[in-house]
């Protein structure tokens, strides 16, 4: 081995010295064209994922419309109450550590959580998700004092609906909860999105668009802990328009003190007969909209929906029962207008009468005697409305109550309506496929037989024949506030108008006038000064067979009627009340009474009356409960057809 | 010692450089380090830290300026057993960090020794291959300089710190091949470390986090949470700087710390983020001079001792930067090289700063005998 001189070493090292260099210059080079490719080339997707990173938008839930009553005194309001939400992009990579540790610190159930996340675990992830609603104090500070632990959860004040205490007017609010998969997928829900809060019954749910408001914004910039470090821009939510309803808060109260003084569940419905408006409109039993509204609870919801006495139905406009006595409103009027009798028409009742080879009974065993229509409809006699009824026919009976709104739909601004049958020859052709039998119209003309009808009908049919034949559509919405002031609503229009001659409405009203302050059945609702008319009205539970055969087992006693207008002459109210397992028609006067009370008090600038209970006497042998010999024929009835 | 003659040759340039490529690091560990407060804010405690740490740096460098680099070397064995002893004090004693065991704590300082490792290796290597008048042509020789080399390496990366173990391994490359290492040798040594090293080190020495790491670079998108997340924040941190960046203490990757240890590893990742695709350019321009002009030393040093010893040190910095700037693109796997001159880290800068005296003082030092 030859040692290298010092010329040739120098040379090797100046070479491979040259060799560095490049090896160098060639790697800062693709350095350079790296940096390139990131910086320049592909800057704008980097800078949206940046964006992305630090930039969150969180939404500022809008306060729905505040709804007030036809004295704009406040109804419904909000409070802000809080929520527990998680950002599943910051929890993602211990999201069940931070759910137990969540349910221990926050007494939840750590499944309940878990099922949270999993329900809505298609939402986008950037948009942080509701665990806990409605979070008590102690929940949110539990939270605070944990935020370092508890990695992407966080908390959010959002206002909440705030319902009148004890349930007043539930039915009609109705409340508000989280908008469901069924309803996003709807048109008319189009813009809304996951996890917002929408109406879900009564006027909440028919007004939503316009109560709903619109969410504001407000973005932020976060760290890589989620940690807000200040604010980049801020859109405040815009509040939903108010809305002022055609409802009395303090006739609604009356309704509602009154049924409640008696014991009673039930509807009743309250209108103006000038436009339909309506002053009140009650269900019983009710539910607390409170519970919704932040999100209710498993347990309470399924007893609300396993409950016999169906707490979240609105018995007003869902609920159908046989009219009983107060059909023959209905009968007269249809009869009067036919012509085919006058006022002065009579028919002698003897205690019962025959018709196409049956015996039909009335309810006073020993007759009316000779009764005008006036006496008749005080009286409620039997007879006479079988008389009439079998020369006006079914169809001319279905064609008058129709035109009164029985059998109808109202068209009132609620959701869920659900119409109510008079039977027909038509009707029953196609639903049985059967023709109509004369004999069955005897029981039709005293509101038995297939003869069902809601609540709110016939309300309806109390406002058209104090008006005079205008039937008007119920409603509940009187004006708006915009923002710069209350725009009255225009009313909706009117379904039929069907002017009925001054002298035949004049007769029925006498009648009626008679029943409350004559010597009807329907004195307990008799004002000093007011000339309450009205109709009392038993509806069988079940045939008088059946009831013997289910004594015992459910509640089979009467449902009781009572509809009214006040007073006889230009009326200024209408309406109806309608007592479950009541008994008699009677002991659902006393409510109306008291409603009627207190709205002529308010009229009148006077002091509201207060309520004296009236407990239900012993019921008047009155009524047609044990009117046919043979009980009508119908769907889930006995089946015996005369 | 310090005749007038040699300050006449002192490489004022290259000592600029080197300055102002720390000034930005200090500037950029400002910009990371700042605090926010509602009502302003101030800097954060790293400042004060770098700044001492330059001043330390700075007499670190006159000292390895004014003392002749002969002699240095000629005493680069005791400095050798020096470093070893400090490295296994540290694995008995050292303080534990993050989960390792690097550092000797003095005072209010954490002082690191591997941080000097480089140094003293690119000293004995060249001492050892130098003054022996032949270079590093035989096997024989690569086996000496491998072992002066992994006794440190192998102290180094039980503590465990791999990325600053592997940065001697550039610098014994460096020595040996400017010794005139044998190209077939090296070739087989390639070959060696890529078929025995990569196999064994990946079922015996690699810790587990190592291998996720390594598998995480070739596929970030497989585990965007966890170890893919740094490599893709470095992208978006500096592809979204752009061209012009987001201006001082304008970025918000490095600010809102969605890229981690943003003023240590990745503080090349901040200036891209927030000086553009510019100050990338002008920051690699001040590197790429200061290594181009440290070859030219060892081109002119006076014996091969000075230009082995300029040739080591330079190739271990130029690996770490090369290494560096890569990963903080998310161009290379996350490793803990920090980037000399410009990371936050007390005795890394005082070592780099040390180690540029050396290459000056080879430079002051070429026509004097």
């Amino acid at each position: 081995m030859t040692t290298p001189t010092l010329s040739d070493d120098r040379r090797h090292l100046t070479t491979r010295l040259t060799v560095l260099q490049g090896i160098v210059a060639g790697a800062f080079a693709m350095l350079a064209v790296g940096f390139w490719v990131f910086q320049v080339a592909q800057r704008e997707k980097f800078e949206v994922m940046a964006e992305n990173n630090h930039s969150r938008r969180l939404q500022l839930p809008a306060p729905r419309g505040v709804l007030f009553d036809r004295n704009l005194k406040v109804l419904v309001e909000n409070q802000n109450t809080f929520n527990i939400t998680l950002d599943r992009e910051q929890a993602k990579s211990n999201l069940s550590d931070t759910l137990r540790l969540l349910a221990e610190v926050t007494g939840t159930d750590e499944a309940v959580l878990k099922e949270t996340v999993n329900r809505k675990r298609r939402e986008p992830s950037y948009r942080p998700i509701v665990l806990i609603e409605n979070a008590t104090l102690e929940q949110v500070y539990a939270v605070r004092v944990r935020h370092y632990e508890l990695v992407g959860i966080d908390y959010q004040e959002v206002p909440a609906r705030k319902y009148p205490s004890s349930d007043l007017a539930a039915h009609l609010f109705g409340y508000v909860s989280e908008v469901n998969e069924a309803q996003l997928a709807r048109s008319d829900y189009s813009g809304i999105e996951p996890g917002a809060q929408v109406g879900q019954a009564g006027i909440e749910q028919s007004y939503n668009k316009l109560l709903m408001g619109t969410d504001g914004d407000r973005f932020v910039v976060v760290n890589s802990l989620g940690r807000e470090m200040r604010e980049t821009s801020v859109t405040p939510p815009k509040e939903g328009r108010r809305l002022q309803l055609t409802i009395d808060a303090d006739v609604q109260r009356a309704v509602e003190e009154g049924f409640h003084a008696a014991g009673y569940n039930g509807a009743a419905v309250i209108l103006d007969p000038h436009n339909g408006e309506v002053l009140s409109l009650v269900s019983l039993p009710a539910y607390d909209p409170n519970a919704f509204s932040g999100g209710i609870d498993r347990a309470t919801w399924n007893s609300l929906n396993t409950d016999k006495l169906k707490p979240l139905q609105n018995r007003a406009l869902q609920g159908r029962y046989s009219p009983g006595s107060t059909f023959k409103i209905a009968v007269a009027t249809a009869g009067l207008q036919e012509g085919v009798i006058t006022p002065d028409f009579r028919v002698h009742c003897s205690g019962g009468a025959s018709f196409y080879g049956r015996y039909f009974q009335c309810w006073k065993k020993g007759g009316h005697g000779t009764v005008d229509l006036r006496h008749a409809i005080e009286q409620s006699c039997n007879v006479y409305f079988y008389t009439v009824g079998n020369m006006l026919g079914v169809d001319k009976i279905h064609k008058w109550a129709s035109a009164l709104g029985l059998g109808e739909k109202t068209g009132i601004d609620l959701p869920n309506e659900v119409q109510g049958l008079v039977p027909s020859t038509q009707w029953k052709r196609q639903r049985f496929n059967e023709k109509w039998y004369a004999g069955e119209t005897i029981s039709v003309a005293i509101g038995q037989g297939q003869v069902s009808l809601t609540p709110l009908s016939m309300a309806v049919m109390m406002m058209t024949v104090a008006n005079g034949g205008t039937r008007y559509t119920p409603h509940l919405l009187k004006a708006v506030d915009d923002g710069p002031g209350w725009t009255p609503v225009t009313p909706p229009p009117p379904k039929d108008v069907v002017p009925m001659k001054p002298e035949n409405v004049a007769a029925i009203r006498d009648g009626l006038w008679a029943v409350v302050n004559g010597a009807g059945t329907g004195g307990r609702a008799r004002i000093v000064g007011r000339d309450v008319s009205g109709k009392t009205g038993t509806a069988q539970v079940i045939s008088l067979t059946g009831a013997r055969a289910m004594a015992g087992k459910m509640d089979v006693r009467d449902h009781g009627w009572f509809v009214f207008f006040a007073p006889r002459d230009n009326p200024q109210i209408a309406g109806v009340v309608f007592a479950e397992h009541a008994e008699h028609g009677a002991n659902a006067a006393p409510i109306a009474k008291y409603a009627i009370e207190t709205y002529f008090a308010k009229l009148e600038g006077k002091p509201l009356p207060t309520l004296t209970p009236t407990p239900p006497t012993a019921v008047p042998a009155d009524d047609p409960v044990v009117a046919p010999v043979t009980p009508p024929a119908g769907p889930g009835r006995s089946g015996q057809r005369p | 010692m310090f005749e007038r003659r040699l300050y006449f040759h002192f490489d004022w340039l290259l000592l600029v450089v080197i300055l102002v490529i720390t000034g930005i690091g200090i500037a950029m560990i400002y910009s990371t380090t700042y605090v926010t407060l509602p009502d302003g804010g101030h800097a954060g405690p790293q400042v004060r830290t770098q700044l001492y740490a330059l001043a330390i740096g700075l007499v670190a460098f006159l000292v390895f300026v004014a003392l002749d680099y002969r002699l240095l070397a000629e005493h680069s064995l005791a400095l050798y057993g020096a470093l070893c002893a400090l490295l296994l004090f540290v694995l008995i004693k050292g303080s534990t960090q993050m989960g390792a065991q690097r550092w000797i704590p003095i005072g209010p300082f954490n002082f690191q020794p591997s941080e000097f490792g480089r140094v003293v290796i690119a000293l004995i290597l060249a001492m050892y291959f130098g003054e022996n008048r032949r270079g590093a042509r035989n096997p024989g020789d690569l086996v000496a300089g491998g072992i002066f080399t992994g006794v440190p390496l192998l102290l180094i990366a039980k503590q465990p710190d791999l990325g600053t173990a592997v940065t001697l391994i550039p610098v014994f490359l460096g020595v040996t091949f400017l010794g005139g290492l044998r190209m077939r040798l090296l070739g087989v040594l390639a070959l060696v470390t890529v078929l025995v090293l990569v196999p064994v080190a990946w079922t015996f020495a690699l810790k587990d986090y190592q291998k996720a790491r390594i598998m995480t670079f070739l596929d970030p998108e497989k585990d965007p949470r966890g170890e893919g997340y740094q490599q893709i924040q470095a992208r978006i941190t500096v592809g979204s700087g752009g061209l012009t960046g987001k201006g001082f203490r304008g970025g918000t990757q490095g600010q809102y710390k969605f890229l981690p240890v943003a003023h240590n590893d990745f503080i090349f990742s901040v200036l891209a983020e927030e000086q553009g695709y510019l100050g990338v350019l002008t920051a690699l321009g001040l590197y790429l001079f200061v290594i181009l002009r440290s070859l030219q030393t060892a081109r002119l040093a006076k014996d091969r001792l000075g230009a082995y010893l300029v040739g080591g040190i330079i190739a271990g910095f130029s690996f770490q930067v090369i290494y560096n700037v890569a990963m903080s693109a998310g161009l290379a796997p996350v490793k803990g090289i920090t980037l000399p001159l410009m990371s936050y880290g007390g005795s890394s800068l005082i070592a780099a700063l040390a180690s540029f005296g050396l290459i000056i003082n080879v430079r002051m030092r070429r026509f004097t005998n």
